[in-house]
Protein backbone atom coordinates (compact mmCIF):
# COMPACT_ATOMS: atom_id res chain seq x y z
CA UNK A 1 0.00 0.00 0.00
CA UNK A 2 2.59 2.27 0.74
CA UNK A 3 5.03 1.78 -2.07
CA UNK A 4 1.88 2.23 -3.98
CA UNK A 5 1.83 5.20 -2.34
CA UNK A 6 5.99 6.23 -3.14
CA UNK A 7 5.75 5.04 -6.82
CA UNK A 8 2.13 7.43 -7.51
CA UNK A 9 3.75 10.47 -6.07
CA UNK A 10 7.54 9.93 -7.81
CA UNK A 11 5.63 9.40 -11.14
CA UNK A 12 3.56 12.38 -10.65
CA UNK A 13 6.15 14.67 -9.12
CA UNK A 14 8.79 13.20 -12.35
CA UNK A 15 6.29 13.59 -14.83
CA UNK A 16 5.28 17.30 -13.31
CA UNK A 17 8.69 17.99 -13.85
CA UNK A 18 9.19 16.59 -17.06
CA UNK A 19 6.13 18.80 -18.35
CA UNK A 20 7.75 21.82 -17.12
CA UNK A 21 10.58 21.00 -19.39
CA UNK A 22 9.75 23.33 -22.61
CA UNK A 23 10.20 26.14 -20.12
CA UNK A 24 13.12 24.92 -19.11
CA UNK A 25 14.47 25.62 -22.76
CA UNK A 26 12.24 28.43 -23.15
CA UNK A 27 13.91 30.34 -19.80
CA UNK A 28 10.51 30.58 -18.44
CA UNK A 29 10.33 30.22 -14.73
CA UNK A 30 13.08 27.77 -14.27
CA UNK A 31 12.65 27.48 -10.21
CA UNK A 32 9.28 25.52 -10.98
CA UNK A 33 11.58 23.10 -12.65
CA UNK A 34 13.91 22.69 -10.38
CA UNK A 35 11.47 22.94 -6.96
CA UNK A 36 9.74 19.91 -9.27
CA UNK A 37 13.44 18.27 -10.06
CA UNK A 38 14.17 18.19 -6.94
CA UNK A 39 11.22 17.32 -5.29
CA UNK A 40 11.35 14.18 -7.69
CA UNK A 41 14.91 13.31 -6.52
CA UNK A 42 14.13 13.58 -2.70
CA UNK A 43 11.09 11.17 -3.35
CA UNK A 44 13.10 8.39 -5.14
CA UNK A 45 15.14 8.74 -2.11
CA UNK A 46 12.81 7.89 0.27
CA UNK A 47 12.06 5.13 -1.68
CA UNK A 48 13.95 1.81 -0.68
CA UNK A 49 15.76 0.68 -4.12
CA UNK A 50 16.43 3.62 -4.96
CA UNK A 51 18.26 4.70 -1.96
CA UNK A 52 20.27 1.50 -1.19
CA UNK A 53 21.89 1.77 -4.70
CA UNK A 54 22.54 5.70 -4.60
CA UNK A 55 24.02 4.88 -0.61
CA UNK A 56 26.29 2.20 -1.82
CA UNK A 57 27.70 4.46 -4.29
CA UNK A 58 28.28 7.12 -1.37
CA UNK A 59 30.05 4.76 1.04
CA UNK A 60 27.30 2.84 2.57
CA UNK A 61 27.21 5.77 5.65
CA UNK A 62 23.88 6.96 4.88
CA UNK A 63 24.97 10.57 3.35
CA UNK A 64 22.46 10.15 0.73
CA UNK A 65 19.88 10.83 3.78
CA UNK A 66 21.53 13.63 4.22
CA UNK A 67 21.75 14.29 0.92
CA UNK A 68 17.89 13.68 0.87
CA UNK A 69 17.25 16.34 4.15
CA UNK A 70 19.03 19.16 1.99
CA UNK A 71 17.82 18.66 -1.09
CA UNK A 72 14.11 18.75 0.58
CA UNK A 73 15.33 22.02 2.25
CA UNK A 74 16.47 23.52 -1.26
CA UNK A 75 12.72 22.79 -3.10
CA UNK A 76 11.15 24.00 0.52
CA UNK A 77 12.93 27.48 0.22
CA UNK A 78 12.27 27.89 -3.20
CA UNK A 79 9.13 26.73 -2.97
CA UNK A 80 8.06 28.99 -0.06
CA UNK A 81 9.64 31.78 -1.33
CA UNK A 82 7.86 31.46 -5.04
CA UNK A 83 4.24 30.46 -3.26
CA UNK A 84 4.44 33.85 -0.97
CA UNK A 85 5.69 36.00 -3.93
CA UNK A 86 2.79 35.03 -6.27
CA UNK A 87 0.02 35.58 -3.63
CA UNK A 88 1.54 38.55 -2.86
CA UNK A 89 2.44 37.45 0.61
CA UNK A 90 5.00 40.08 1.97
CA UNK A 91 5.12 39.22 5.70
CA UNK A 92 5.75 35.29 4.45
CA UNK A 93 8.16 36.27 2.42
CA UNK A 94 10.38 37.97 4.47
CA UNK A 95 9.79 35.16 7.43
CA UNK A 96 11.28 32.70 4.63
CA UNK A 97 14.13 35.26 2.88
CA UNK A 98 14.70 37.70 5.77
CA UNK A 99 17.09 37.61 8.43
CA UNK A 100 15.09 35.15 10.90
CA UNK A 101 14.24 32.52 7.90
CA UNK A 102 18.53 32.73 7.12
CA UNK A 103 19.16 32.26 11.00
CA UNK A 104 16.01 29.47 10.86
CA UNK A 105 17.93 27.83 8.51
CA UNK A 106 21.20 28.34 9.43
CA UNK A 107 20.40 26.79 12.68
CA UNK A 108 18.49 23.64 11.58
CA UNK A 109 21.07 22.99 9.02
CA UNK A 110 23.68 22.87 11.81
CA UNK A 111 22.24 21.05 14.21
CA UNK A 112 21.32 18.56 11.76
CA UNK A 113 25.08 18.14 10.98
CA UNK A 114 26.10 17.76 14.21
CA UNK A 115 23.06 14.83 15.22
CA UNK A 116 24.58 13.57 11.79
CA UNK A 117 28.29 13.26 12.64
CA UNK A 118 27.38 12.15 16.15
CA UNK A 119 25.55 8.64 15.41
CA UNK A 120 27.17 6.07 13.86
CA UNK A 121 25.58 5.76 10.27
CA UNK A 122 27.48 3.23 9.16
CA UNK A 123 25.49 0.68 7.30
CA UNK A 124 22.92 1.74 4.79
CA UNK A 125 19.10 1.60 5.88
CA UNK A 126 16.13 3.91 4.50
CA UNK A 127 14.69 6.21 6.47
CA UNK A 128 17.74 5.62 9.40
CA UNK A 129 16.07 2.40 10.43
CA UNK A 130 19.39 0.13 11.30
CA UNK A 131 21.21 3.37 12.94
CA UNK A 132 17.52 3.76 15.36
CA UNK A 133 18.35 -0.02 16.25
CA UNK A 134 21.63 -0.08 16.66
CA UNK A 135 21.32 1.50 20.86
CA UNK A 136 19.67 4.38 22.65
CA UNK A 137 22.44 6.70 22.00
CA UNK A 138 21.79 6.51 17.93
CA UNK A 139 18.29 6.20 18.91
CA UNK A 140 17.96 9.56 20.33
CA UNK A 141 20.45 11.34 17.58
CA UNK A 142 18.19 9.97 14.80
CA UNK A 143 15.20 11.18 16.30
CA UNK A 144 16.80 14.99 16.87
CA UNK A 145 17.98 14.47 13.41
CA UNK A 146 14.30 13.86 11.96
CA UNK A 147 13.01 16.42 13.98
CA UNK A 148 15.21 19.00 12.85
CA UNK A 149 15.05 18.08 9.19
CA UNK A 150 11.29 18.45 10.02
CA UNK A 151 11.69 21.72 11.27
CA UNK A 152 12.61 23.92 8.10
CA UNK A 153 9.65 22.71 6.03
CA UNK A 154 7.30 23.32 8.40
CA UNK A 155 8.44 26.81 9.65
CA UNK A 156 8.38 27.67 5.90
CA UNK A 157 5.01 25.83 5.79
CA UNK A 158 3.93 28.23 8.42
CA UNK A 159 5.20 31.05 7.04
CA UNK A 160 3.27 30.93 3.47
CA UNK A 161 -0.24 29.39 5.42
CA UNK A 162 -1.68 32.61 6.19
CA UNK A 163 -1.51 33.98 3.22
CA UNK A 164 -2.70 30.46 1.36
CA UNK A 165 -5.50 30.73 2.98
CA UNK A 166 -6.32 34.02 2.26
CA UNK A 167 -6.27 33.35 -1.06
CA UNK A 168 -8.69 30.45 -0.80
CA UNK A 169 -11.14 33.05 0.66
CA UNK A 170 -10.63 35.46 -1.81
CA UNK A 171 -12.30 36.42 -5.07
CA UNK A 172 -9.98 34.88 -7.36
CA UNK A 173 -10.78 32.72 -10.43
CA UNK A 174 -11.96 29.18 -8.82
CA UNK A 175 -8.88 27.38 -10.33
CA UNK A 176 -6.70 29.50 -8.49
CA UNK A 177 -8.44 29.20 -5.04
CA UNK A 178 -8.49 25.17 -5.32
CA UNK A 179 -4.70 25.77 -6.42
CA UNK A 180 -4.27 27.79 -3.15
CA UNK A 181 -6.71 25.12 -1.30
CA UNK A 182 -4.22 22.16 -2.12
CA UNK A 183 -0.98 24.20 -1.17
CA UNK A 184 -2.55 25.00 2.14
CA UNK A 185 -3.29 21.65 2.55
CA UNK A 186 0.01 20.40 1.75
CA UNK A 187 1.31 23.08 3.66
CA UNK A 188 -0.66 21.47 6.67
CA UNK A 189 0.78 18.14 5.74
CA UNK A 190 4.13 19.09 6.53
CA UNK A 191 3.34 21.60 10.00
CA UNK A 192 1.80 18.39 10.93
CA UNK A 193 5.12 16.17 10.23
CA UNK A 194 6.12 17.91 13.10
CA UNK A 195 4.25 15.61 14.98
CA UNK A 196 5.52 12.42 13.93
CA UNK A 197 7.35 11.55 17.76
CA UNK A 198 3.85 11.03 19.38
CA UNK A 199 2.50 8.99 16.62
CA UNK A 200 2.09 5.40 18.47
CA UNK A 201 3.87 2.81 16.69
CA UNK A 202 0.65 0.92 15.40
CA UNK A 203 -0.39 4.21 13.61
CA UNK A 204 2.78 4.48 12.07
CA UNK A 205 1.66 4.58 8.34
CA UNK A 206 0.33 7.79 8.83
CA UNK A 207 3.81 9.27 8.44
CA UNK A 208 4.19 7.95 5.40
CA UNK A 209 0.36 9.09 4.18
CA UNK A 210 0.49 13.34 5.61
CA UNK A 211 4.27 12.72 3.74
CA UNK A 212 3.24 12.06 0.60
CA UNK A 213 -0.41 13.81 0.88
CA UNK A 214 2.05 16.90 0.94
CA UNK A 215 4.24 16.57 -1.67
CA UNK A 216 1.01 15.34 -3.92
CA UNK A 217 -1.08 18.41 -2.94
CA UNK A 218 1.92 21.12 -3.41
CA UNK A 219 2.16 19.28 -7.03
CA UNK A 220 -0.95 18.70 -8.10
CA UNK A 221 -1.64 22.64 -6.67
CA UNK A 222 1.30 23.78 -8.75
CA UNK A 223 0.16 21.60 -11.67
CA UNK A 224 -3.45 23.40 -11.56
CA UNK A 225 -2.09 26.58 -11.48
CA UNK A 226 -0.19 25.71 -14.59
CA UNK A 227 -3.34 24.57 -16.21
CA UNK A 228 -4.86 27.89 -15.34
CA UNK A 229 -2.50 29.93 -17.27
CA UNK A 230 -2.71 27.57 -20.33
CA UNK A 231 -6.50 27.81 -20.10
CA UNK A 232 -6.88 31.11 -19.40
CA UNK A 233 -8.51 33.43 -22.59
CA UNK A 234 -7.86 37.23 -22.05
CA UNK A 235 -11.62 37.54 -21.25
CA UNK A 236 -12.68 41.19 -20.54
CA UNK A 237 -15.62 41.74 -18.48
CA UNK A 238 -16.98 45.45 -19.21
CA UNK A 239 -19.03 46.51 -16.84
CA UNK A 240 -19.33 49.72 -17.88
CA UNK A 241 -20.41 48.19 -21.88
CA UNK A 242 -23.73 48.19 -22.73
CA UNK A 243 -25.58 44.48 -22.41
CA UNK A 244 -25.60 44.09 -26.14
CA UNK B 1 -37.27 25.21 -6.13
CA UNK B 2 -37.91 23.74 -9.36
CA UNK B 3 -41.55 22.33 -10.23
CA UNK B 4 -42.75 18.63 -9.97
CA UNK B 5 -42.57 16.60 -13.13
CA UNK B 6 -45.83 15.27 -12.66
CA UNK B 7 -47.75 18.73 -12.25
CA UNK B 8 -45.50 19.95 -15.60
CA UNK B 9 -46.60 17.05 -17.69
CA UNK B 10 -50.11 17.52 -16.96
CA UNK B 11 -49.51 21.35 -17.36
CA UNK B 12 -47.88 20.81 -20.71
CA UNK B 13 -50.92 18.48 -21.80
CA UNK B 14 -53.00 21.22 -21.39
CA UNK B 15 -51.31 23.44 -23.93
CA UNK B 16 -50.26 21.29 -26.08
CA UNK B 17 -51.92 17.92 -26.00
CA UNK B 18 -50.83 15.85 -29.20
CA UNK B 19 -47.21 17.00 -29.30
CA UNK B 20 -44.24 14.64 -28.78
CA UNK B 21 -41.94 15.64 -26.54
CA UNK B 22 -39.16 15.97 -29.79
CA UNK B 23 -41.38 18.92 -31.04
CA UNK B 24 -42.02 20.78 -27.70
CA UNK B 25 -37.95 20.57 -27.56
CA UNK B 26 -37.18 21.69 -31.13
CA UNK B 27 -40.27 24.32 -30.82
CA UNK B 28 -38.87 25.45 -27.78
CA UNK B 29 -35.19 25.64 -28.26
CA UNK B 30 -35.00 23.49 -24.80
CA UNK B 31 -32.17 20.84 -25.28
CA UNK B 32 -33.78 17.60 -25.44
CA UNK B 33 -31.19 16.08 -23.49
CA UNK B 34 -32.27 19.28 -20.77
CA UNK B 35 -35.39 18.79 -21.07
CA UNK B 36 -35.46 14.54 -20.34
CA UNK B 37 -33.06 15.04 -17.67
CA UNK B 38 -35.51 17.44 -15.94
CA UNK B 39 -38.15 14.68 -16.25
CA UNK B 40 -36.28 12.00 -15.07
CA UNK B 41 -35.08 14.05 -11.94
CA UNK B 42 -38.56 14.83 -11.55
CA UNK B 43 -37.57 18.21 -11.01
CA UNK B 44 -38.45 20.66 -14.21
CA UNK B 45 -36.85 24.37 -14.24
CA UNK B 46 -39.27 27.46 -14.15
CA UNK B 47 -37.22 28.55 -16.98
CA UNK B 48 -38.09 25.62 -19.07
CA UNK B 49 -41.76 25.96 -18.63
CA UNK B 50 -41.13 29.66 -19.57
CA UNK B 51 -39.39 29.02 -22.84
CA UNK B 52 -42.34 26.15 -23.47
CA UNK B 53 -45.07 28.28 -22.82
CA UNK B 54 -43.33 31.04 -25.32
CA UNK B 55 -43.60 28.47 -27.86
CA UNK B 56 -47.23 28.09 -27.62
CA UNK B 57 -48.13 31.64 -27.07
CA UNK B 58 -48.93 31.40 -23.36
CA UNK B 59 -48.05 33.76 -21.13
CA UNK B 60 -45.26 32.47 -18.94
CA UNK B 61 -46.63 34.19 -15.60
CA UNK B 62 -50.02 32.46 -16.36
CA UNK B 63 -48.06 29.34 -17.25
CA UNK B 64 -46.12 29.27 -14.00
CA UNK B 65 -49.39 30.37 -12.21
CA UNK B 66 -50.54 26.41 -13.11
CA UNK B 67 -48.10 25.19 -10.47
CA UNK B 68 -49.10 25.55 -6.54
CA UNK B 69 -45.66 27.54 -5.87
CA UNK B 70 -46.70 30.11 -7.92
CA UNK B 71 -50.62 30.10 -7.34
CA UNK B 72 -50.23 33.76 -7.05
CA UNK B 73 -49.16 34.85 -9.73
CA UNK B 74 -52.75 34.27 -10.99
CA UNK B 75 -54.07 37.41 -9.02
CA UNK B 76 -54.09 40.62 -10.73
CA UNK B 77 -51.02 41.93 -10.31
CA UNK B 78 -49.71 45.44 -8.85
CA UNK B 79 -48.13 47.44 -11.43
CA UNK B 80 -43.97 48.35 -10.84
CA UNK B 81 -42.98 51.02 -8.51
CA UNK B 82 -41.16 53.87 -9.87
CA UNK B 83 -38.34 52.90 -8.32
CA UNK B 84 -37.94 48.99 -9.36
CA UNK B 85 -38.52 50.19 -13.30
CA UNK B 86 -35.56 53.15 -12.40
CA UNK B 87 -33.85 49.97 -11.06
CA UNK B 88 -33.91 47.75 -14.33
CA UNK B 89 -32.67 50.95 -16.27
CA UNK B 90 -28.65 49.96 -17.33
CA UNK B 91 -26.28 52.26 -15.27
CA UNK B 92 -25.11 53.47 -18.50
CA UNK B 93 -28.39 54.03 -19.77
CA UNK B 94 -28.87 56.17 -16.46
CA UNK B 95 -25.35 58.09 -16.97
CA UNK B 96 -26.56 59.08 -20.78
CA UNK B 97 -29.69 59.97 -19.55
CA UNK B 98 -27.40 62.09 -17.29
CA UNK B 99 -25.02 63.77 -20.06
CA UNK B 100 -28.79 63.95 -22.15
CA UNK B 101 -29.94 66.37 -19.75
CA UNK B 102 -27.39 68.27 -19.03
CA UNK B 103 -26.82 68.86 -23.42
CA UNK B 104 -27.77 72.41 -24.11
CA UNK B 105 -31.03 71.19 -26.32
CA UNK B 106 -32.29 70.03 -22.83
CA UNK B 107 -31.63 73.14 -21.23
CA UNK B 108 -32.93 75.46 -23.55
CA UNK B 109 -36.38 74.70 -21.96
CA UNK B 110 -37.64 71.91 -24.25
CA UNK B 111 -40.06 69.52 -23.27
CA UNK B 112 -38.78 66.36 -22.16
CA UNK B 113 -41.96 64.56 -23.13
CA UNK B 114 -41.93 66.01 -26.60
CA UNK B 115 -41.49 64.06 -29.91
CA UNK B 116 -38.95 65.78 -31.25
CA UNK B 117 -36.63 64.54 -28.02
CA UNK B 118 -38.40 60.97 -27.86
CA UNK B 119 -37.21 60.45 -31.38
CA UNK B 120 -34.12 61.85 -30.75
CA UNK B 121 -33.95 59.54 -27.39
CA UNK B 122 -31.14 56.62 -27.44
CA UNK B 123 -33.69 53.37 -26.66
CA UNK B 124 -33.26 52.02 -23.30
CA UNK B 125 -31.34 48.77 -23.37
CA UNK B 126 -33.98 45.67 -22.28
CA UNK B 127 -34.05 44.47 -19.06
CA UNK B 128 -32.65 42.69 -17.16
CA UNK B 129 -29.11 44.27 -17.10
CA UNK B 130 -25.81 43.26 -15.57
CA UNK B 131 -26.78 44.40 -12.01
CA UNK B 132 -30.42 44.45 -12.35
CA UNK B 133 -30.84 42.05 -9.42
CA UNK B 134 -29.04 43.85 -6.62
CA UNK B 135 -30.34 47.08 -7.85
CA UNK B 136 -33.75 45.85 -7.65
CA UNK B 137 -33.49 44.43 -4.27
CA UNK B 138 -32.06 48.10 -3.07
CA UNK B 139 -34.77 49.72 -4.98
CA UNK B 140 -37.58 48.03 -3.03
CA UNK B 141 -35.35 47.63 0.51
CA UNK B 142 -36.45 49.46 3.09
CA UNK B 143 -33.32 48.44 5.37
CA UNK B 144 -35.21 45.09 7.03
CA UNK B 145 -35.88 43.57 3.53
CA UNK B 146 -32.94 41.49 3.43
CA UNK B 147 -34.13 40.07 7.21
CA UNK B 148 -37.53 39.04 6.40
CA UNK B 149 -36.69 37.48 3.27
CA UNK B 150 -34.18 35.24 5.18
CA UNK B 151 -36.66 34.60 8.22
CA UNK B 152 -39.26 33.82 5.12
CA UNK B 153 -36.90 31.28 3.04
CA UNK B 154 -34.53 30.10 5.45
CA UNK B 155 -31.89 31.61 2.88
CA UNK B 156 -28.90 32.62 5.41
CA UNK B 157 -28.07 36.87 4.32
CA UNK B 158 -24.98 36.08 3.61
CA UNK B 159 -25.48 33.45 0.74
CA UNK B 160 -28.95 35.95 -0.35
CA UNK B 161 -26.15 38.56 -1.05
CA UNK B 162 -23.91 36.11 -2.74
CA UNK B 163 -26.72 35.68 -5.10
CA UNK B 164 -27.19 39.45 -5.61
CA UNK B 165 -23.64 40.10 -6.05
CA UNK B 166 -23.67 37.13 -8.89
CA UNK B 167 -26.38 38.67 -10.34
CA UNK B 168 -28.88 35.90 -9.75
CA UNK B 169 -31.94 35.23 -8.15
CA UNK B 170 -33.77 32.04 -7.96
CA UNK B 171 -37.47 32.17 -9.00
CA UNK B 172 -39.02 32.03 -6.10
CA UNK B 173 -36.58 33.59 -3.85
CA UNK B 174 -37.53 36.45 -6.08
CA UNK B 175 -41.05 36.09 -5.38
CA UNK B 176 -40.41 36.08 -1.57
CA UNK B 177 -38.71 38.99 -1.89
CA UNK B 178 -41.50 41.02 -3.52
CA UNK B 179 -43.70 39.38 -1.36
CA UNK B 180 -41.49 40.74 1.84
CA UNK B 181 -41.01 43.85 0.36
CA UNK B 182 -45.28 44.46 -0.37
CA UNK B 183 -44.12 45.13 -4.25
CA UNK B 184 -45.95 43.51 -7.69
CA UNK B 185 -44.82 39.74 -7.13
CA UNK B 186 -43.33 39.70 -11.08
CA UNK B 187 -40.66 42.51 -10.69
CA UNK B 188 -38.13 39.92 -9.66
CA UNK B 189 -38.71 37.67 -12.43
CA UNK B 190 -37.95 40.51 -14.86
CA UNK B 191 -34.86 41.59 -12.91
CA UNK B 192 -33.61 37.90 -12.80
CA UNK B 193 -34.41 37.91 -17.14
CA UNK B 194 -36.81 34.78 -16.85
CA UNK B 195 -39.65 36.70 -17.87
CA UNK B 196 -39.73 39.97 -20.25
CA UNK B 197 -40.66 43.24 -19.11
CA UNK B 198 -43.83 42.77 -21.68
CA UNK B 199 -45.05 39.42 -20.37
CA UNK B 200 -45.09 40.76 -16.61
CA UNK B 201 -47.83 43.19 -17.83
CA UNK B 202 -45.26 46.63 -16.98
CA UNK B 203 -46.42 49.07 -19.62
CA UNK B 204 -43.87 49.72 -22.90
CA UNK B 205 -42.05 52.85 -21.95
CA UNK B 206 -42.94 52.29 -18.98
CA UNK B 207 -39.17 52.54 -17.04
CA UNK B 208 -38.24 55.63 -20.01
CA UNK B 209 -41.69 57.11 -17.92
CA UNK B 210 -40.12 56.36 -14.62
CA UNK B 211 -36.45 57.85 -15.67
CA UNK B 212 -38.02 61.17 -17.12
CA UNK B 213 -39.91 61.58 -13.40
CA UNK B 214 -36.83 61.49 -11.61
CA UNK B 215 -35.78 64.97 -10.76
CA UNK B 216 -32.17 66.51 -12.00
CA UNK B 217 -31.19 65.99 -8.35
CA UNK B 218 -32.45 62.28 -7.54
CA UNK B 219 -30.88 60.90 -11.41
CA UNK B 220 -27.61 62.64 -10.27
CA UNK B 221 -27.27 61.08 -7.03
CA UNK B 222 -28.90 57.46 -8.34
CA UNK B 223 -26.41 57.72 -11.46
CA UNK B 224 -23.56 58.37 -9.04
CA UNK B 225 -23.84 55.58 -6.70
CA UNK B 226 -24.06 53.14 -9.49
CA UNK B 227 -21.28 54.41 -10.55
CA UNK B 228 -19.39 54.03 -7.76
CA UNK B 229 -20.68 50.46 -7.37
CA UNK B 230 -19.43 49.64 -10.89
CA UNK B 231 -16.25 51.17 -9.75
CA UNK B 232 -15.48 49.28 -6.99
CA UNK B 233 -16.31 46.02 -9.21
CA UNK B 234 -14.20 47.14 -11.53
CA UNK B 235 -11.30 47.88 -9.51
CA UNK B 236 -11.55 44.38 -7.22
CA UNK B 237 -11.73 42.56 -10.49
CA UNK B 238 -8.52 44.64 -11.88
CA UNK B 239 -6.93 43.66 -8.41
CA UNK B 240 -7.96 40.06 -8.86
CA UNK B 241 -6.63 40.02 -12.36
CA UNK B 242 -3.22 41.99 -10.96
CA UNK B 243 -2.98 39.41 -8.35
CA UNK B 244 -3.68 36.76 -10.79
CA UNK B 245 -0.90 37.70 -13.29
CA UNK B 246 1.80 37.67 -9.96
CA UNK B 247 0.71 33.86 -9.79
CA UNK B 248 1.40 33.09 -13.14
CA UNK B 249 4.58 35.03 -13.51
CA UNK B 250 5.63 33.41 -10.27
CA UNK B 251 4.16 29.88 -10.97
CA UNK B 252 2.88 29.65 -14.06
Amino acid sequence: MIEILQWTTLIACGAAALSRIPNLVRKKNRSLFYILALMTVAILLSIKGPYMAIDSLLGNTNVANLLLRFIIFAAVYVLGMRIAKGFGDQPGLRLIRGRRGTLVLGLISAAMLVFFALMDSEGSSVGLVGVYAKDERNRALVEYYGAAGRAYPAYVSLAILPGLLRAVRGTLPALLRISALLLAIGGIATILSLFFPVIPAALGYLTFVINYTAILCFVVGLTLIWLAKLRAGRKVTGALSAPD
Amino acid sequence: MPLPAKAFQRWLHGIAPDTSMADVSRLSQVKRTTLAQQLVRGKVAEATVVSISRAFNVNPVAALAYFETYRDLAEPQVPPTPQELVSQIATVDLLRAVIARSAPEAGSGADPGSGAQQAKRPELGPAPHVTSVKNWVDAIDDGELRHRVSAATGIAPQNYSAQLTANRLAPEVAIATSRAAGVGLTGGLVATGLITEAEAGWEPGARQAALDRLSDGELAVLAGDRLQAVGKTLRRQEQDQEQTEKIWENLG
